[in-house]
């Protein structure tokens, strides 16, 4: 038994120590350094960049981030729990509808978001359109802020978070919802107490799956948001690219990955209900 | 439940209207956004953009072997974390979920500099796939440990009773019952990789420039209707290959 | 593993590089013309890959390392210092490039690097007021943009060097201030002026404008000419108070192997007939006088500056580290506001 187990893990292992792990120790290392004249790293060691993290500045930066990823993943579970319901109910055609899903998102995700910012903009098409019907005197500013964003969020991370639902609806025993009917349970009443309860797995790693990228979000908040807010994506790769310190970079990047990591240990109580 | 349906026609709507956006707007004779007539013009300048066919070409490949390394090196590890737990694989896992992808791709710079330094490899495709492999494998093991918990483990032990080994009870009992699940993973470990633009930017060299990065530079120019054009092709192109992957299994 | 590798071996099989010379150029956008690179594998028989970024950070992020690849590229002059700090520049063989001498006086001794020892000027611009011509009074200076009768019909550049550049030249300090308490009075103004700003664009805000979504902007000449060009109805002013000019510049880096190859792919980039050819397609502003000279029309004053207005330009200077990160913050806590 342990030696299949063995060799079902070792692949993984190797890539993540060799591909995750020692980058990441390097990237410790840098948080110990300073940043150097021009850029990048260099001697002497100092604990400052760990110190900057503790800012007001930074850490509100790192609230407002929160905000808007609970806000995007809260929003994906309402629009995307129904979705992998029907799909998981839709018998032989799944298959179909599954890719209809993913299609969307093998377009370039900066295609699909200037798509956004098309039919966002002032005179883009919705507010034509609008217009067009009477329904409004003024173009809306429907670009730019933050709405925007949490849309293209949502938009681009739907499927992270149908395609998990997706695969544990789909192994739901359609039994159990023929009894809870003969029981006289309504449909709504079905959902809310037999479906969703067996459907905790799926919806816990579809969440994740969508909180995570939406945290760290960089494109999306740059090109919807306008630039007028900084999210801690945008703060973190600004440390790498404009600003050129990779110390502080680094500290930035390993501070918030902490503090996600003890907000998902305090949620997992055991080690079975965890998602991984 | 009988308005499930009708949710789901409006979400695709909503999932495909950009999508129906550039596909019209392709088609647009003008540059802008007034419709002046119908015209081929922007799906010719494609065509004649050999940067354009080679990046796509090579996203293609670069997503074909990073989901196949990854969703079978993935699907594996989800297995064996079913069987029984491990602590330092399952936090090393959320640990690269969680950082953000400007971080991943540093850190995978910083170790191909070393890598650069002392065994002389370069920036190229192969640092490409191996960062893609690296960002996709958390996904496939989610997803595919997802589907695990909602099975039934005695199904396992009992080919195990009747006499089969552990890879054969693997083999003939779990992988068909996990193939739907494998097929999810599979499906979302390419879309991740074809969609890469930040990680895929940081460690290209300058033979594996990848179709996102080609179009965010045209993008990045202002609204060109050539990646409208390019777009629309990619979503037609690959819709009528799993048309056509779908007939095959149905025979 | 063995298929692992396999597949490794495939996609190194894909990289692999013909027996032909090639050299790897990494340049702006948009500054080439269509037949550039053809004339120059037609008379030298050398491969080029040319591929194109939009912003010093993103081309410095690829050839940090050293191990990127690339043979020239194209920084902005207060990078040069920086990069040749970073040990990223090889320095140049100005006996390989005879045809800088159709440089303008000015770029042949410029002050970031006044022997050229390391940088070729190659374009050079600036950045100003671009506006619709709807919009009367025009603006003419930089105050002028915080003025409110543009609330929510504004950008500025999304760059803080240009910002609180912007902020520092209406305050009438220098453009290259490093002193702290000019900073922060350029930040004040900022963040004053953040609520009429619709957003913060770089190239993106040009289809904007053309559409008239936007009145007016802080934009590069060059990027304004190119709005101009698609929309007679857009003007470009100069700011009285001063403005920015910058100069981008070729280069070779240190970990290119082929570096006479390099020298003759800038040498041809200068011939007054190739530099021609580039400005009347591209449209932009070239350093090389003997190009100007040669072709067919006048370019607009956007690209060719008169001398009294390039007397209010100020040239961007590299910031010293504590500067930077001062900047650096500032910006965060505007963007923050």
């Amino acid at each position: 038994m342990n030696r299949l187990r063995a060799w079902c893990l070792a692949p993984t292992a190797s890539v993540l120590l060799t591909l995750y792990l020692a980058p990441l120790a390097i990237l410790l290392l840098y948080t110990l350094l300073t940043r150097g004249a021009y850029g990048g790293t260099s001697l002497p060691w100092t604990i400052e960049n760990w110190q900057r993290l503790l800012d007001p500045l930074y850490l509100v930066i790192l609230g407002r981030s929160f905000a808007v990823a609970l806000v995007s993943t809260l929003i994906c579970l309402l629009l995307g729990f129904p979705l992998a319901l029907f799909i998981a109910r839709s018998g032989p055609r799944r298959h179909i509808w599954l890719y209809l899903v993913i299609l969307p998102f093998w377009t370039s995700f900066l295609v699909r978001t200037y798509a956004w910012m098309f039919l966002l903009r002032d005179t883009g098409l919705i507010n034509s359109a609008l217009l067009a019907l009477g329904i409004i005197q003024e173009p809306l500013p429907l670009l730019y802020n933050y709405g925007a964003v949490i849309l293209g969020l949502v938009y681009g991370y739907l499927p992270f978070m149908v395609l998990p639902l997706y695969a544990t609806l789909e192994r739901l025993d359609p039994s159990l919802l023929e009894a809870a009917a003969d029981l006289g349970a309504r449909p709504w009443q079905t959902i809310r107490r037999v479906i969703i309860p067996l459907s905790l797995p799926g919806i816990r790693a579809g969440s994740l799956l969508v909180f995570i990228p939406c945290l760290g979000a960089y494109l999306t908040p740059d090109l919807l948001g306008g630039g007028k807010t900084i999210l801690v994506g945008t703060l973190i790769q600004n440390q790498f690219t404009s600003a050129r310190d990779w110390p502080f970079g680094a500290a930035l990047s390993l501070g918030v990955m902490a503090v996600v990591m003890l907000l998902l240990m305090s949620l997992i109580r055991r080690q079975d209900e965890g998602v991984l | 439940m009988r308005l499930l349906p009708a949710y789901a026609a409006a979400a695709f709507l909503f999932l495909h209207l950009p999508l129906l956006v550039l596909a019209v707007f392709s088609f647009n004779e003008s540059r802008f956004t007034v419709w002046e007539g119908f015209s081929l013009r922007w799906y010719r300048a494609a065509f004649s953009d050999a940067q354009l066919i080679e990046a796509t070409w090579n996203s293609l490949l670069i997503g074909a072997a990073a989901t196949v390394l990854a969703t079978a090196a993935g699907a594996l590890c989800a297995y064996g974390l079913w069987k029984r737990a491990s602590r330092w694989l399952s936090a090393s896992l959320s640990l690269s979920l969680v950082t953000p992808e400007i971080v991943m791709g540093i850190s995978l710079l910083a170790l191909f500099q070393w890598a650069f330094r002392f065994l002389g490899v370069r920036l190229g495709m192969h640092t490409v796939i191996l960062a893609h492999v690296m960002f996709c494998l958390a996904y496939v093991v989610i997803v595919v440990l997802a589907r695990l918990r909602t099975m039934d483990r005695s199904l396992e032990e009992a080919a195990l009773d009747l006499g089969a080994t552990e890879w054969q009870a693997f083999r003939r009992v779990t992988l068909p019952l996990l193939a739907p699940g494998v097929g999810a993973a599979a499906l979302l470990a390419f879309t991740i990789s074809f969609d890469d633009y930040v990680i895929t930017s940081l460690v290209a060299g300058v033979d594996s420039e990848t179709l996102p990065m080609v179009l965010y530079a045209i993008a990045r120019r202002g609204a060109n209707p050539v990646v409208n054009a390019i777009s629309t092709l990619i979503v037609f192109g690959l819709g009528l290959l799993i048309l056509i992957a779908e007939r095959l299994r149905e025979t | 593993m063995r298929r692992r590798a396999f597949f490794l071996s495939l996609a190194g099989a894909a990289g692999c590089t013909p027996r032909t010379q090639r050299l790897n150029v990494f340049n702006w956008s948009n500054y080439i013309a269509s037949d550039t690179l053809a004339r120059f594998e037609a008379e030298t028989g050398v491969r080029v890959r040319y591929a194109v970024y939009e912003s010093n950070e993103e081309m410095l992020a690829r050839v940090m390392s050293g191990n990127s690849g690339w043979d020239v590229v194209f920084p902005t002059h207060y990078f040069i210092e920086p990069m040749r700090e970073m040990g990223l520049l090889q320095k140049l063989d100005l006996a390989l490039l005879p045809n800088r001498l159709d440089l303008f006086p000015e770029f042949q001794t410029p002050a970031w690097d006044p022997r050229l020892a390391w940088s070729m000027p190659y374009m050079w611009g600036c950045s100003g007021i671009l506006y619709h011509e709807r919009v009367q009074p025009p603006p003419r200076r930089w105050a002028d943009l915080w003025d409110n009768r543009f609330r929510g019909r504004l950008t500025m550049l999304d760059d803080p060097a240009e910002v609180l550049g912007a902020a520092l030249l209406k305050l009438g300090l220098p453009l290259n201030a490093t002193d702290p308490a000019m900073l922060r009075r350029a930040q004040a103004e900022a963040i004053r002026q953040k609520p009429l700003v619709r957003a913060y664009l770089n190239a993106e805000v040009r289809d904007q404008m053309v559409a008239g979504d936007i009145l007016a902007c802080q934009l590069w000449a060059t990027t304004a000419q190119q709005a101009i060009d698609e929309s007679p109805e857009l003007r470009f002013a100069f700011p009285e108070e001063g403005f920015p000019l910058y100069s981008d510049c070729a280069a070779v880096l240190k970990e290119s192997g082929r570096p006479e190859l390099a020298h003759r792919f800038i040498d041809f980039l200068l011939r007054p007939d190739v530099g021609a050819a580039i400005v009347t397609e591209s449209r932009t502003a070239t350093c090389n006088l003997a190009a100007l000279r040669q072709i067919p029309e006048p370019l607009p004053p956007t690209l060719h500056l008169d001398p009294n207005v390039l007397a209010r330009g100020q040239w961007f200077a590299a910031m010293p580290s504590p500067a930077q990160r001062l900047r650096d913050r500032l910006w965060t806590e505007i963007k923050s506001a």
